[in-house]
């Protein structure tokens, strides 16, 4: 998948948003703090893990998603909304 | 401008959640503990351990078990164990052990689902985070009580025995169980009894003079050199005694005394300073109790009041609380007592706990009765009982 259509997606961007802030995630509360459904929040999931941005574990019925630490695309990620956030704070 | 100087040189030594490095008369506790956790330091995934605590409150349960958690975490990654001590209060859970686990699991992963699963799943997820990080748990459940009332065997059975069905598997989990009695364990059935009570630490109520150790090690750690002399570390030493060796309820004196100095700038901790840190910690006297006194207890108490308030020290003879006393007869125009009767006025006050009397060491003159007011600041009881003769309502 292209970066463009990777970060074309306003929910993919809240999402990885919320996994640099609070590190891990089950998919239910991903989706409330959304503000959407399950499923859609699923579909995004799904894509960004696809990308090797981020990772699940599975702890019987849940799963909690956080950024995948081995990729290097994750990591440029984390850096550049880290970057941001400070650069807004100043 | 005068410059404030506090008598304190660390408070925070006297918190509550300080653990100190030195347990003084809690040595042998703390060794029988590292034996029974020693298999942790050589084979940990081989087995696990239960071991019990019991004493009263402020026997120093909870600061044993913690230091032992600091000590054996510190070898076991020493070793390069991964071990982690957690401490959980059972109480401030409600006894529940689905909550209880939570707090546990979400050491590991914080931000882990409050719903959706039950305590035993939260207990198999516990289990394989547990596996996945090749990490080892002492739990200790303190307040115990809490837990078993709640949630009755099924709780402590599920905690025992679900690791050892695992087929194959490292054992992962010890306990730690604080209580205060033994009791309440009968409530629960034999076989969840039985992997309970093989390893049990009773811990006895501190002696006055272990009180006064444990104290003074406090004293040189959060307080400045000579601001607390030996007579008030006695005096509270008494005072936490007197509440069945409550190692807690003293420290927590020092401070509330460290306070009141520091309040009134006297760059010292005076006894009277502890009685009025004892009387805003119990609840002050009744005025019903000192009105219901006759004419003469209640002037002799005066002279005990008086007597402490225009001293500094925590303790006073017979003699010198009559010499007081005689001067009080006389401003309130009135024949003093004799000895014999103010002895049976000292030992009614002691019984109703408005003073307390000890024997003094015996020394080449023998032993004497020393009085001291336990739990109300002389100031305090001068002006109730002033009050109380001038309106003549004996």
């Amino acid at each position: 998948m292209n970066i463009e259509d990777v970060f074309s997606s306003k929910l993919r961007v809240k999402i990885l948003k919320i996994l640099a802030q609070v590190g891990e995630l089950n998919v239910s509360e991903i989706a409330r703090r959304l503000g959407v459904n399950y499923k859609t929040t699923n579909k995004h999931l799904k894509i960004l893990e696809d990308e090797g941005v981020v990772q699940h574990k599975v702890f019987g019925r849940i799963r909690l998603y956080r950024f995948n630490e081995r990729s290097p695309k994750a990591r440029a990620v984390q850096n550049f909304m880290e970057a941001w956030e400070h650069a807004n704070k100043q | 401008m005068p410059q404030y100087r506090s008598v304190f040189k660390d408070e925070t030594k006297l918190d509550i959640n300080y653990v100190p490095y030195r347990l003084p008369h809690r040595d042998k506790e703390l060794r029988l503990l590292m034996e029974f956790f020693s298999f942790i330091l050589q084979f940990p995934e081989k087995m696990t351990q239960r071991v019990m605590i019991t004493g009263d409150v402020g026997t120093g349960k909870t600061v044993l078990s913690q230091r032992f958690g600091a000590d054996i975490t510190r070898e076991a990654n020493k070793r390069g164990i991964s071990l982690r001590y957690v401490h959980v209060n059972c109480r401030e859970y409600r006894g529940n052990l689905f909550l209880i686990l939570h707090h546990v699991v979400s050491i590991f992963h914080p931000n882990f689902p409050r719903r959706g699963y039950s305590a035993e799943e939260l207990l198999r997820i516990l289990l394989q985070i547990l596996d996945e990080e090749n990490t080892y748990v002492i739990l200790t459940l303190d307040e115990f009580e809490s837990l078993v009332e709640r949630e009755g065997s099924e709780a402590v059975y599920k905690l025992t025995r679900l690791q050892e069905i695992r087929a194959n598997k490292p054992q992962r989990l010890s306990l730690i169980c604080i209580l205060r009695n033994l009791k309440i364990i009968e409530r629960l059935d034999p076989s969840t009894k039985s992997t309970l009570q093989s390893n049990i630490i009773s811990l006895e109520k501190y002696s006055k003079q272990q009180l006064m150790d444990i104290l003074n090690d406090r004293v040189s750690l959060a307080f400045n050199p000579l601001t607390v002399p030996e007579d008030t570390v006695s005096l509270i030493a008494e005072l936490a005694f007197s509440e069945g060796g409550n190692a807690r309820l003293g420290i927590e004196l020092l401070w509330r005394a460290g306070k009141y100095a520091d309040a009134e700038d006297l760059g010292i901790v005076t006894p009277e300073c502890v009685r009025k840190a004892a009387s805003s910690i119990y609840a002050v006297m009744r005025k019903s109790d000192l009105a219901f006194l006759n004419v003469h207890e209640k002037l002799f108490l005066l002279g005990v009041a008086r007597f402490f308030k225009g001293s500094q020290k925590a303790y006073a003879s017979l003699a010198e609380i009559e010499r007081a006393y005689a001067v009080v007869c006389e401003e309130f125009d009135v024949h003093p007592h004799s000895h014999t009767q103010l002895w049976k006025y000292l030992q009614m006050l002691s019984a109703r706990g408005i003073v307390q009397k000890k024997v003094s060491a015996t020394g080449s003159r023998g032993r004497s009765t020393l009085i001291y007011l336990p739990r109300i600041s002389a100031y305090e009881l001068e002006k109730e009982l002033s009050m109380l003769l001038e309106k003549g309502e004996a």
